[in-house]
Parts: structure tokens; C-alpha cells; sequence
């Protein structure tokens, strides 16, 4: 599959892309990723849901979301005004619930992709017990890829594993088309003044700059270790703010790269970076950014 | 977005200042409405485009860092007021220094460049039905309410305002010199940003330092048990600590007073996708309530619609 240029959303920092239709042209991005959809609607956790670290945030929303008719009915036709191919994120607490999702997604023309994420930390059942476990990632990903015919299967890693080519191959060998790496980081922060976590959920996602150059090792050990001999690309995401974050990713072995977090403070990044780029690609007399992925000298 | 010039960033009183912005242009903005402001200056970024590089430096692609103290989200602030020039727009908002963000903005010189986003989130309702307001601000849930007051006298509404504050030094207002807030609590013409609207005040502070000594909510009490017009004409705005607006909304319930309260929440990117804000408000459907975003669906919601 390929895509205009290397840019997409992280899922649930863009919602169903109409949110953010006053602030940005959305058109400018190579692919939308969709909030986190489930079989039946999700309220998500209780407030207080964020908490702004140095450098990141942390989120515990708990897949707040619309549920899948919702999303077919509602969502579907604005975001079939986009134009770009849509890769939808899927989430649940059993394996059916995400055989239920990528079934009826399959129907869709505009829906391009799955993109399984199996690496949520904050909900109690489901998510990220898929994603540490090699032999869950296996199993949840094989499920899948006798539903996802028409649509390419992504696996989206978490990064809360000792070792994360040890899942990533479990997702290749599975039959996953491509694997998006990585989810947020597991963490806390505690008011000291109350004694008390400051997140309703006690724990959440860590998120933001703080994470990129971690996401970036990972990154580049999927790529060598499991990625670049089976050809399976790899969406590099974590942290990315600037142009030069998102050239990281691609030399680090990443295909396509996903913004995130930066999305809440400047949704025109987006455009900074797809424009950053290209301009590098051309200083460098660097034909396509196909040629730059995994370019990374390591010679002294 | 928006990149807005400090015009002034003055100290109101203790910890609050005025931050004034001069925009060339702004999107028409309503009073309750907010800005998510960037707490650091827009990127020391070395631009990526070859052709901005300085002739005499090299290009230099890896960035500092952000530094420690720097907010890394914007900061949601209400604004208190907007004067509209011929060839600007000037943006008035009055922030409490409370962390990371309001720390920085503190900091701020006129003459600075800050990233302004917005104008986000609802507004106040003005009620043509309801020409007598009561306008009830805590703490820093008072500048909305200044925005509110030229908003109302525009369409010629009374308004009275009703001011609490711990003490006489978290005051973010202008005492006129003449003219001391009741220590009973009956509004007069006592604090500048409300006079200027030909709105009185009355000012409460929880250690009697200045005008009455307790709750907003008694004075505004006392004021409601004067008045004679009918409830249905009179409407109640608030804005500021949670416990204050549930004691303004219980009382607006006894009396059956429409209440409308602008509420706080934490918020990461104002514009509906993070699904950070939640506020719990009333609804038909099961479990009887559903979460609203407090960046797009409010931050203005009906007191009877809310859920504490």
C-alpha cells in the first residue's frame, strides 16, 4: 500500500477527524487513524483523566468512544469527506470483540486498514493483556487476519514488554501486514499533598517528547531484529513534534510515522513536519522517503 | 491560531495579573468563551526550509530540548474582556499563577510573542426573557464574569455582581478609591472593571479583610431576598470553586432561578479529541447521566444539568 506522504494520526488524538476540522486541513496527511473503536459505546474512566508531566502528559480516557454502529452510521460519512485512506483502530476485551469490529470493517470502502491495539493500559480487562504476552499477540493476531481480507492488519505494540521484538515477531508471524510501534509507557503521578494518585485511574499512559527517544530504540530493534527481513513496515510513533523527531523514526527503520500527543498543542504541525520532510529528502538529493527508511549509517 | 503581542502583563493582586493581547485579527468571541494559551514562546525552532537558514551558520537540525520548566500544553484561560480596535484586537485575561504554565506567563514582557488558540468552548446564554442578572465569581472565576457584564450591558440588562475571595489581597479587581464594598454585602460601585459597565459589586472575602465577612453566596441571598421582581425574569451566572458554585446552583434551585455555571477542568487540546474534561451532566438516557466535554460542550452548562 502506498501512501501520499509518510504522515498519519496517532489513534485517539485526532477523534473521528471532524474535531479538529476548524483548526486543520486534515488533507494534508498521508493517512487518518481513528480513535479506538469498540463493539458497544464506552463512557471511559472517571475524571481527572490527564495530568501534564515534564515534557508529556499522561492520559487514562479509558477508550471513551462511540461503538461501532455509531461510528459506521455518524463517523463514517465525515470521514469519507477526507479523501485519504482511513486505518481504524480497534480495541475490546475478548478476541471477538475485535473479530466483531474488523468484520464489519471490512465493508467499508473507505476503511483501508486495522489497526489492533492490543497495548491499551488503561482499562481493566482486554488491551494490554494482549500486547506483553508473545503467545496472546500470536493468537488475537492470527484471529484477525482470517477477518481482515480486504483491509491490511497493523499490530500496534506496546512498550510496556522487557524485550519488544519478542511480540513483534509474534505479530509477523501471525500475519500481520504492518506494525505500528509504540503505544504509551505505563505511569503514575501522585499528588503529595493529597496522598493520592492524581489520575481517577490511579495509572495512565505517558505520552509526549519524554518518550521519543525510547520509541525510537524500539524502533530500530523491531526494524533490524524482526521487521526488515520479513518486509513488514512499520509506523514509528512516540513523541514526535518537529520535522527532525519524525526523520528519527524513518531512519531508525519506520515506513510511516504517526503524530500524536503534538496534536493537542498545534494541530498545524502536521504540516511542518510533511513539509520538513521533504525539504530534508531534497537537501539531501534523497529521491524518495522509501530510500531513507532505515538508512541509518552505523559505520564509524 | 493565532501569534498575539503582549501588550501588558501587569500584577492585579496577589498572585493574579492581566495579561493584555493585541491580535491584528480574531475571531468573534462571546463572553464564558476561552483561549488555550501556549506557555512558552513559539519554537527557538531552527526552521527546516534550507532557505531560511542564516548565510553564516550552518544548519543545525537537532533542537534543545524543552527545558524543565516549560508547560509542555497549552493552558486554558478564560477570557475577561475584548476591546476591538480599527486595525487590532485586544484580548484581556486574568490568570492566577497556580503551576508550571501560569508560573511562566507570569514572567511575560510586553513586547513577547505568544501562540494563541481559539476562541474555544460556548458561551454564556443571554437571556432576552431575563433583564436582571446576578453574576457570581470566585477567585479567578471572576474575570469571566467582568466579560459578561459589558457582554449584558451591550444588550441593556441589569447586571449585579457578586465577588468572593479568600482575602482582600487575591482581590483581582480595582477598588475605586471613594467608594469601600459594603461590609454588609449590598453591591455598590466599589470595584472599576464592573463600575465601567455600570454593574456594582459586592465583595466577600472568607477572613472579613475586605467587605463582608463569610460566603459570596450570603450577600447574594440577601440580595435575592430583596428583590421583588419575578424569578423567571432574574438568571444567575457563576463561575469559580466548585463548592461555591454548588451552594450558588442549590440556592438558584430552592428559588427556581435559572443558574448557568462555567466549570474548570483539566484539558489537554481544547478542541474535543483528547476527552480529558469530562463533566458528568444529566441526561434521559441510562444510567441518567453521560459525560460532556467541558472544552466543546461547555464550559457554560445549566446548574441543573450538572452532576457534582
Amino acid at each position: 500500500m502506498k501512501l501520499a506522504n509518510p504522515l498519519m494520526t496517532a489513534s485517539g488524538t485526532c477523534g473521528y477527524a471532524s474535531e479538529y476540522s476548524d483548526f486543520v486541513d486534515l488533507r494534508q496527511l498521508g493517512a487518518f487513524v481513528t480513535k479506538s473503536i469498540t463493539p458497544a459505546p464506552r463512557t471511559g474512566n472517571e475524571y481527572p483523566r490527564i495530568i501534564e508531566t515534564r515534557a508529556g502528559m499522561l492520559n487514562a480516557i479509558g477508550l471513551a468512544n462511540v461503538g461501532l454502529e455509531a461510528f459506521l452510521k455518524d463517523k463514517v460519512p465525515l470521514l469519507r469527506e477526507l479523501g485519504l485512506p482511513i486505518f481504524v483502530n480497534v480495541a475490546g476485551v475478548k478476541v471477538e470483540d475485535y473479530v466483531q469490529v474488523a468484520a464489519a470493517l471490512e465493508d467499508v470502502d473507505v476503511v483501508r486498514g486495522v489497526e489492533l491495539n492490543i497495548s491499551c493500559p488503561n482499562v481493566k480487562a482486554g488491551g494490554i493483556q494482549f500486547g506483553t504476552d508473545p503467545a496472546q499477540v500470536g493468537a488475537i493476531t492470527g484471529a484477525l487476519r482470517k477477518v481482515c481480507r480486504k483491509n491490511i492488519l497493523i499490530v500496534k505494540l506496546s512498550p510496556n514488554v522487557t524485550d519488544i521484538t519478542t511480540t513483534a515477531r509474534a505479530a509477523v508471524e501471525a500475519g500481520a501486514d504492518a506494525l505500528s510501534l509504540i503505544n504509551t509507557f505505563t505511569a503514575m503521578a501522585i499528588d503529595v499533598e493529597r496522598r493520592r494518585p492524581v489520575l481517577a485511574n490511579a495509572t495512565g499512559g505517558l505520552s509526549g517528547p519524554a518518550i521519543r527517544p525510547i520509541a525510537v530504540r524500539m524502533v530500530h530493534q523491531v526494524y533490524t531484529q524482526v521487521a526488515r527481513a520479513a518486509n513488514v513496515p512499520i509506523i514509528g510513533l512516540g513523541g514526535i513534534q518537529y520535522a527532525q523527531d519524525a526523520l528519527e523514526f524513518l531512519l531508525a527503520g519506520a515506513s510511516a510515522v504517526a503524530i500524536g500527543t503534538a496534536l493537542f498543542v498545534d494541530p498545524r504541525c502536521i504540516v511542518d513536519i510533511r513539509d520538513g520532510i521533504a525539504d530534508y529528502l531534497r537537501r539531501h538529493l534523497i529521491a524518495r522517503v522509501r530510500d531513507l527508511v532505515g538508512n541509518l549509517q552505523t559505520d564509524a | 491560531m493565532f501569534l498575539a503581542e503582549v501588550v501588558a502583563n501587569t500584577p492585579l493582586c496577589g498572585r493574579h495579573y492581566l495579561l493584555r493581547l493585541a491580535l491584528p485579527q480574531f475571531p468573534p468571541t462571546a463572553a464564558g468563551q476561552f483561549v488555550q494559551l501556549q506557555c512558552r514562546y513559539p519554537q527557538p525552532q531552527v526552521s527546516m526550509r534550507e532557505a531560511d537558514w542564516p548565510a553564516d551558520r550552518p544548519p543545525r537540525l537537532n533542537q534543545p530540548e524543552l527545558a524543565d520548566h516549560e508547560a509542555f500544553l497549552r493552558r486554558p484561560l478564560s477570557l475577561a474582556d475584548r476591546h476591538d480596535a480599527g486595525d487590532h484586537v485586544e484580548l484581556e485575561i486574568i490568570y492566577r499563577v497556580s503551576g508550571t504554565g501560569t508560573a511562566w506567563l507570569a514572567g511575560v514582557q510586553p513586547g513577547d510573542r505568544l501562540s494563541v488558540l481559539g476562541p474555544l468552548g460556548n458561551a454564556f446564554p443571554i437571556r432576552a426573557d431575563k433583564p436582571l442578572a446576578a453574576l457570581v465569581g470566585g477567585g479567578v472565576g471572576i474575570p469571566p464574569m467582568i466579560y459578561l457584564a459589558r457582554a449584558l450591558a451591550a444588550v441593556g440588562h441589569a447586571a449585579i455582581a457578586f465577588t468572593g475571595v479568600r482575602s482582600a489581597e487575591f482581590l483581582p479587581g480595582t477598588l475605586i478609591s471613594d467608594m469601600p464594598p459594603r461590609s454588609d454585602g449590598t453591591p455598590t460601585f466599589c470595584l472599576g472593571e464592573f463600575a465601567r459597565y455600570a454593574v456594582p459589586a459586592a465583595v466577600a472575602t472568607d477572613d472579613g479583610s475586605l467587605g463582608f465577612s463569610g460566603l459570596v453566596v450570603q450577600p447574594l441571598e440577601r440580595w435575592l431576598d430583596r428583590q421583588r421582581i419575578d424569578p423567571s425574569r432574574l438568571v444567575v451566572y457563576s463561575c469559580g470553586p466548585e463548592k461555591m458554585m454548588q451552594a450558588v446552583a442549590e440556592l438558584c434551585r430552592r428559588r427556581d432561578i435559572e443558574c448557568l455555571l462555567s466549570l474548570e477542568r483539566h484539558m489537554a487540546c481544547g478542541m474535543g479529541t483528547c476527552q480529558s474534561c469530562v463533566v458528568k451532566i444529566r441526561s434521559d438516557a441510562e444510567p441518567g447521566w453521560s459525560f460532556k466535554l467541558c472544552c466543546t460542550d461547555g464550559p457554560v452548562f445549566n446548574a441543573r444539568d450538572v452532576l457534582w
